[in-house]
């Protein structure tokens, strides 16, 4: 069997023995799923380890025929069941592999009823997820993207907190809306176009009329902004972390706002440079906007998960902003971002349900001199705040560095607003840590508190670890990605040219001269 | 002219094109003679499988017989007609298997003729799927109508039942006027019942006359495929009927009527009959109908009523694909598009009523209240319950997904995409009621207990298992089922 199908249906095969086991068997149905999140853990390293960064072509191909759709005419689209892995979803696949069984260990704390079920949708979802990233044809992408909606609306409706089942609902219906407004995207896509394969689409969807390029361009960006979200489609996300389970908050923060951006880049950005130039602007304001509003969001908070969450809102402003600067520096430092943020908010939602398990309070008043009762819990959150922040030598400030960059050489103006959210970020992280680990211990619940354990501490090692490892040598991992950026970028630079050729006196400066202009450097 | 007459019924082309027909008729009459016989009336179950059986062999055999009319072109034989049939079959299946051990011992003496009449209103179904001509449909009609409407009053003693049978005989009798009216009127502007000749017609179909006939017809079949504004009778005979005969009706009735109306709307190669600006009145019928089923479904308690309401929305959606039948660049694509979301539909939804036949055992009607935290108590049901409702969602990978996605693509293609956008925002709306069920079976606490434990039937649990691996099937798999179309 071809590795990439493996990758992407063991954890399905996983949640298949679990559902079998017999309802009382929880020690087996999360054995069962350990091993198989570590089993899919160790394959997708190991794939996107093989995987040669030199070349922008698509590695570990397969192509497997599935069905054909009528196109008009008579005209059959072949489907296919097409997965591979290329420089944009390298990352994306190990990031998704590396946090499956982190997550299935964070449930040990607070997981305790209905056990196999939550096994069961805890796989699927890695199925679900490992498919959007890995998937080249439309159709397969478009029918993962639907699938990973389950299982969350699942997790978050049974295991989550009080008003669960309006965080869930609100949830699921959002970001529906979303997708099936892409689907009808998709299905005029795949009707101008004959063909389904996102590698051909990558050719031809830039050949259609530009008006009907630019409507399917608005309806998958329309998807992807809301599951980003992006700033106007945010007030999902806050209701959502804050009921989900811990491992529910840390798939969300962790992998499934990344479908978002990722779909963003390879299909917004990818198969329609020209709609992509024309919308940068706006995008670009969007994203900073994101970055200031989330963080006076998160400013306003008590609730600590609540505060991650809208720091989550001003984090993925980054990577829009750094995607829609289609610049080299700003695309390199989104993808890195991406998983930077997976890195460090998993961490602290991690950290967050740790303690939560411990005191069963989210409010920041209820704590405060947690850092004398339980001092190795501050050095992880400290740690995974400084990486949120961006302090140099962590993975944060790679990403935000190179970001603002590209957003600079794009829109002065824009960066300059943008880069106040790293101020705001550091002032409301820092404030949190303080209010949280520091000063007097004045309640007295909280002196009797447990330092994290031996699972604790070796579920969170792996991902302090990748922190350092980014911070310090981020060209590992950007190696990987960058002849398939590049590739991507030639293209946007194509279309820049020959937006150039038909309007070459243009006297009010259009926008895509601006950025034109930022990258002459 | 007898020679003729005898030409046309006995050559074997007409003889195969009508087997699934006969084989229908012929096994009810074998069963109505086996009840009165002595010793022979436990053979109902199998005859009545063995008729369902030869009549779905008989209609896969014709799956590649080339198109044509038959008996003077009224009664015509396509791929389709025979995809059709095995939909009704399989309906027909489904609302049988649920039906065993669910009547009470004063029913359960008359089920010989509840098998005879689900197959006599089955044989009413393949003719109206296959009429050439308006006089052979309405021959369809009654045959299905008039089983279905003793049907639903099937549980005499009950006082809904009665009700619902007699809601539905007073205004399906009014629907089926209107058809006859349609028809007089259609006959006196064009001169011809038969649709090929209607086809042939020409101006005269854009004439006044043709068109008031043409809007009663469709009307009588909107009634039928319950889209509004003739949609009313259906929550209350669907919860007052008997939920086996629910289910039958809800799918097999509502795919007959589209079989029918599709062949008038143009079948692969053809143009439909009514002129161009027929097709923006189809489709804001189509998109009101969606958004009454879809609010009327919104605010149900009883499941039975919900999923009239849904039903009523699903009708809707399909209406898309015929009123883009104009401008669909793809021959035959609205017929293909119907066909797959009413194959999915019928085992959804019949799925569905199956279920909540058999949760009727604990006592009382299923609500909203009913199913709390069923997912503690029956897992198993719970699930495929679930499944039911994400199909009927659309959520991928299940077989409601590739129905919608056709349907939608029927619009797009024909240009229509503002529609099917709000198409589409609808079905957001549809989710909420769909996750409401499953919201309240696996996340709510279980509510009082059931007066009843619940009974043991094989019927239904076979139909159910066989339901949800179909929606599985159709989801995962759905070339085998699009090759079938062709």
């Amino acid at each position: 069997m071809d590795s990439l199908t493996l990758l992407v249906f063991l954890p399905l095969l996983g949640a298949l023995l679990v559902a079998l086991t017999p309802k009382s068997a929880t020690g087996a149905q999360r054995a069962i799923t350990l091993l198989t999140m570590l089993v899919t853990m160790v394959l997708g390293l190991q794939v996107c380890l093989d995987f040669n960064g030199a070349s922008a072509a698509m590695q570990h191909l397969v192509d497997v025929p599935w069905f054909s759709l009528p196109g008009g005419s008579g005209v059959d689209i072949p489907v296919h069941f097409k997965l591979g892995l290329d420089g944009i979803s390298v990352l994306m696949v190990a990031l998704t592999a590396l946090l499956g069984p982190i997550i299935v260990l964070s449930t040990w704390g607070h997981i305790h009823e209905r056990v196999k079920e939550f096994m069961v949708w805890l796989l699927v979802m890695q199925t679900g997820m490992l498919g959007v990233f890995l998937a080249l044809d439309l159709v397969l992408f478009y029918v993962f993207w639907e699938v990973t909606l389950v299982p969350l609306y699942f997790m978050l409706g049974i295991w989550g907190g009080e008003r669960r089942l309006y965080a869930t609902i609100k949830f699921f219906l959002y970001t529906l809306a979303g997708s099936l407004v892409m689907m009808i995207g998709v299905i005029l896509l795949l009707y101008q176009t004959k063909t389904a394969d996102i590698e051909a689409l990558m050719n031809l969807a830039p050949t259609l009329d530009s008006t009907r390029q630019t409507w399917i361009f608005w309806s998958f960006a329309l998807a992807f902004m809301i599951k980003v979200p992006v700033m106007p489609f945010h007030t999902w996300l806050p209701d959502a972390h804050t009921q989900a389970p811990t491992s529910g908050s840390v798939i969300l923060a962790g992998v499934l706002l990344k479908m978002g951006t990722y779909g963003l880049l390879r299909f917004c950005i990818g198969m329609f440079p020209g709609p992509a130039l024309d919308a940068a602007p706006i995008m670009m304001v969007l994203g900073a906007l994101g970055i200031v509003y989330g963080a006076f969001l998160a400013m306003a908070q008590h609730d600590i998960k609540r505060l991650i969450a809208c720091s989550s809102v001003s984090h993925l402003g980054y990577v829009v902003l750094g995607l829609f600067a289609l610049n080299q520096a700003g695309v390199r430092g989104s993808v890195l971002q991406m998983v930077n943020h997976g890195l460090s908010t998993g961490l602290l939602f991690l950290l967050v349900g740790m303690i939560y398990e411990r005191r069963h309070t989210r409010m920041l008043d209820q704590y405060g001199g947690i850092a004398k009762v339980m001092p190795l819990y501050a050095l992880f959150f400290g740690i995974a705040v400084f990486s949120s922040v961006g302090l140099p030598g962590l993975n944060g400030f790679v990403g935000e560095y190179m970001i603002l960059l590209g957003s600079f050489q794009a829109s002065p103006w824009i960066a300059a607003v943008s880069v106040t959210g790293v101020i705001f970020g550091a002032v409301y992280l820092l404030m949190a840590t303080r209010k949280l680990l520091f000063g007097p211990l004045t309640h007295a619940e909280n002196k009797g508190l447990n330092d994290i354990n031996w699972r604790e501490a070796g579920l969170m090692l792996p991902i302090v670890v990748l922190c350092f490892w980014i911070g310090v040598a981020p060209n590992v991992f950007l190696s990987r990605t960058d002849a398939s950026v590049d590739q991507l970028l030639s293209r946007i630079d194509a279309q820049r040219a020959k937006v150039a050729l038909v309007e070459p006196h243009s006297s009010v400066p259009s926008t895509a001269a601006t950025i034109r202009a930022g990258e002459t450097r | 002219m007898n020679k003729q007459v005898l030409e046309q019924m006995l050559n074997p082309a007409a003889l195969a094109a009508l087997s699934p027909l006969f084989t229908l008729c012929g096994g009810a009459m074998l069963l109505l003679l086996a009840d009165i016989l002595p010793g022979l009336a436990k053979l109902r179950s199998a005859l009545f499988l063995a008729t369902i059986a030869v009549a779905g062999w008989f209609a896969w055999d014709n799956l590649g017989a080339p198109a044509g009319g038959h008996i003077f072109g009224s009664f015509q034989h396509s791929t389709a007609l025979s995809n059709w049939t095995l939909v009704f079959l399989a309906s027909a299946l489904i609302g049988w298997a649920v039906a065993q051990c669910y009547y009470q011992s004063e029913e359960a003496n008359f089920l010989a003729e509840h098998d005879v009449l689900i197959l006599v209103a089955t044989a009413g179904m393949v003719l109206m799927a296959g009429a050439g001509d308006l006089l052979t449909f309405f021959v369809g009609l009654e045959t299905l109508s008039v089983p279905l409407y003793t049907l639903s009053g099937f549980r005499r003693a009950r006082r809904e039942s009665v009700e619902a049978g007699l809601k539905y005989f007073v205004l399906g009798a009014f629907a089926a006027g209107m058809f006859l009216y349609g028809a007089a009127l259609v006959y006196a502007a064009t001169g011809t019942i038969t649709i090929e000749g209607m086809r042939a017609a020409g101006a005269a179909l854009s004439s006044p006359l043709a068109l008031a006939g043409f809007a009663l017809i469709a009307g009588s079949l909107f009634f039928k495929i319950s889209v509004f504004p003739f949609h009313l009778w259906v929550p209350d005979v669907y919860q007052g009927a008997p939920t086996p005969v629910t289910a039958f009706m809800a799918t097999g009735t509502k795919a007959a009527a589209f079989a029918f109306l599709l062949s008038m709307m143009g079948s692969a190669g053809s143009k439909p009959l009514l002129p161009e600006s027929a097709a923006l009145v189809f489709a804001w019928i189509a998109v009101i109908t969606m958004g009454v089923g879809n609010l009327g479904a919104l605010v149900q308690s009883d499941l039975k009523r919900m999923l009239a309401y849904s039903g009523i929305a699903h009708a809707g959606t399909m209406l898309l694909a015929i009123a883009s039948g104009w401008h669909d660049t793809q021959p035959g694509g609205a017929q293909n598009a119907i066909l797959y979301y009413m194959g999915a539909y019928v085992f959804t939804a019949g799925g569905a009523f199956g279920l909540i036949a058999w949760l009727e055992s604990e006592g009382g009607p299923v609500t909203m209240d009913s199913i709390k935290g069923l997912a503690q108590r029956r897992p198993m049901i719970a699930a495929a319950l679930a499944l039911f409702m994400l199909s009927l969602g659309g959520m991928p990978p299940l077989g409601g997904f590739w129905g919608k996605y056709l349907v939608f693509s029927c619009a797009v293609r024909a240009d229509m995409i503002p529609l099917a956008v709000i198409g589409v925002l609808m079905s957001v709306i549809a989710l909420g009621y769909y996750l409401r069920v499953i919201i309240n079976m696996y996340m709510q606490p279980s509510a009082a207990t059931s007066q009843h434990p619940l009974a043991a039937r094989k019927g239904s649990m076979l139909a159910v298992g066989i339901c949800s691996l179909m929606v599985l099937v159709l989801g995962v798999m759905p070339r085998w089922f699009l090759d079938l179309i062709g």
